[in-house]
């Protein structure tokens, strides 16, 4: 019987492993083991990670907001067919948000890696409450990559 | 006689101001275990404006300690503050502070707050010297400063099974100007050095070394100069990022180690002088990108897995006067290069000859091997490296030329190794 099972159901594992090698997922952002891959500097900051994942599913990592948004900027096509464009929740850092549903910050009390001082957090709530207490302009997307574009630095 | 009255007379207009500009600089509160003052923070506040506060040896469990006046700050017969990992140790909060010869220790990583052994937010003439900080998120944090010394440190942190992200950096300053950083030892941080929009600076006679990142890391900081300083054995080396104007002279890069490691990173660098530096035994020496009108000139390159990796975007880039020795690679590229400038470099793979004794090779020196372009595209073929195949690959290429760029060569090699210690 056992054996019979395993001949009917062997090919499962396999076939499991074959879909999950293909599904295109978000992957955890590899801290201190990748380089961002528009500044090239090592990722280290858990708390400012952001990853593109295109069309076949191979990650790309950024150690920044304005890193993924400075990519995106330069290579439009590949962000358009982008599977996800995900970026880390600064208040609970070992979530990855997807950029739209994101609320952005810019806070001079805050400064982000690459200095651009942008952070995401998952919440309106949350976005306001950094507000309240650093000061700071809450931001869509859209507006992040066109302060991005035009460099737009607080200082 | 009139000699030593004159003698005399020298000594005493020399001593005298000294004298007065002692009392003029206000009292000194002394703090140890059997004085009035057995705490730091008590005779801080007691302290006024231009007094000096002379800590005496022993162990001082505390935290948190505010300069909120001019002070100066002076350890004596190595006296420890203690944090206990209760907080920040010092926060400078007034202009006009030297802070000297204390350890200070034990500062907890916080994601929330950069907690330092020393803080400093919007001061100007800071003077922070000859103190050791041991097991601290940050060691030193300057922030919207101006007029700062950093000199005689030794701060190491404890990064035994840690991540990089749980450490902060020895030496952090974002937006201060006008800052020497001299005689320091870092170790054992995120970053050894780190640098974000500081300008008009000078980085000295450091050792950076051991750091899970970089020995140095230098963003937005144009008019920078660093001589004379050993990056050693970190994480990925140092890096130096969209900046101009900074001079690197008589540094050493070394045993920097690690697949996406380097001894330096150039990117988005231009109009910058790299002098008399020496890589020695790192993955790839330099690492450039997106860099201009740099002149890189009598260094040394030896036995480092590549030594130049030149990305497309470089341009008008000129090497002059360098020694490549020992070098898996010597430059790779991965498209064809434009306008960047080889000249009289000694490449000791150079197999070319000097009929004419002028010292410099009669037939030129291509640099990029066809089999170094094949493995900056696949690169799994370096598993291929000595072998046969590729020696005849790359000695086809060497005699009739057809993939490699052309513009990537050096027109008259010398012959012989530079001494840089003679010139």
């Amino acid at each position: 019987m056992k054996r019979i099972l395993s001949r009917t159901y062997g090919w499962v594992v396999p076939a499991i492993l074959f879909l999950t090698a293909c599904s295109t997922e978000p992957k955890p952002v590899p801290y201190g083991n990748a380089n961002c891959t528009h500044c090239n500097m090592t990722i280290t900051d858990v708390r400012y990670g952001a990853e593109l994942v295109n069309d076949k599913g191979k990650p790309s990592f950024f150690d920044a907001v304005e890193c993924l948004a400075a990519y995106v900027n330069s290579n439009p096509e590949e962000a358009q067919k982008a599977s996800f464009l995900m970026v880390t929740d600064f208040s609970n850092p070992t979530e990855l948000l997807k950029v739209n549903d994101a609320h952005f910050v810019r806070s001079a009390a805050l400064p982000s890696p690459m200095g651009m001082n942008l952070l995401a957090v998952s919440t309106e709530e949350a976005a306001k409450k950094i507000q309240q207490e650093q000061g700071a302009e809450l931001l869509t997307w859209e507006q992040v990559l066109a302060i991005v574009k035009n460099d737009e630095k607080l200082h | 006689m009139r000699n030593s009255i004159n003698y005399l007379v020298t000594v005493a207009s020399v001593l005298l101001p000294l004298v007065l500009a002692q009392t003029a600089a206000g009292a000194t509160l002394t703090v140890c275990k059997t004085c009035a003052l057995t705490s730091v923070k008590q005779a801080v506040q007691q302290a006024k404006p231009g007094d000096t506060v002379l800590v005496n040896g022993g162990v001082y469990q505390e935290s948190r300690i505010e300069v909120n006046k001019p002070l100066t700050l002076i350890g004596k017969n190595n006296p420890v503050i203690d944090g206990n990992f209760t907080g920040q140790l010092i926060a400078v909060t007034a202009d006009d502070v030297t802070i000297q010869g204390l350890t200070l220790k034990n500062v907890a990583t916080s994601y929330t707050r950069d907690d330092a052994a020393i803080r400093v937010f919007q001061r100007s003439n800071i003077k922070l010297l000859d103190n050791t900080i041991l097991k601290t998120y940050f060691g030193i944090y300057l922030q919207n400063s101006d007029n700062i010394v950093i000199r005689g440190n030794n701060i190491i942190g404890e990064n035994k099974g840690r991540t990089e992200s749980s450490l902060g950096n020895a030496i952090h300053l974002y937006y201060t100007d006008n800052v020497e950083i001299t005689d320091n030892n870092v170790q054992g941080h995120r970053d050894g050095i780190y640098l974000e929009v500081v300008k008009n600076s000078q980085v000295r006679n450091n050792v950076s070394h051991q750091n899970m990142r970089y020995g140095m890391h230098f963003m937005f900081s144009d008019g920078n100069t660093y001589t004379h300083n050993t990056f050693r054995n970190n994480g990925a080396g140092v890096a130096v990022m969209y900046t101009n104007n900074v001079r690197m002279e008589y540094n050493t890069f070394e045993e920097n180690w690690g697949a996406a490691s380097y001894g330096l990173l150039l990117k988005d660098i231009s109009n910058s002088v790299i002098h008399h530096n020496t890589f020695r035994r790192n993955t790839t020496a330099i690492h450039m990108e997106s860099s201009s009108q740099l002149d890189i000139k009598s260094n040394d390159f030896e036995r480092n897995g590549w030594a130049i990796k030149l990305m497309t975007t470089c341009i008008e880039d000129t090497f002059r006067l360098n020694n490549f020795t020992g070098n898996s690679f010597d430059v790779s590229t991965n498209g064809s290069i434009q306008e960047n400038h080889f000249e009289h470099n000694y490449w000791d793979k150079y197999t070319g000859y000097d009929l004419d004794k002028d010292q410099q090779g009669d037939v030129p020196y291509r640099p990029v091997s066809l089999y170094s372009m094949l493995v900056e595209r696949v690169p799994p073929s370096v598993m291929f490296m000595r072998s046969f195949m590729v020696d005849l690959l790359d000695s086809i290429e060497k005699v009739l030329p057809s993939f490699i760029p052309d513009q990537l060569i050096d027109e008259q090699p010398l012959m012989r190794r530079i001494d840089h210690q003679a010139v």
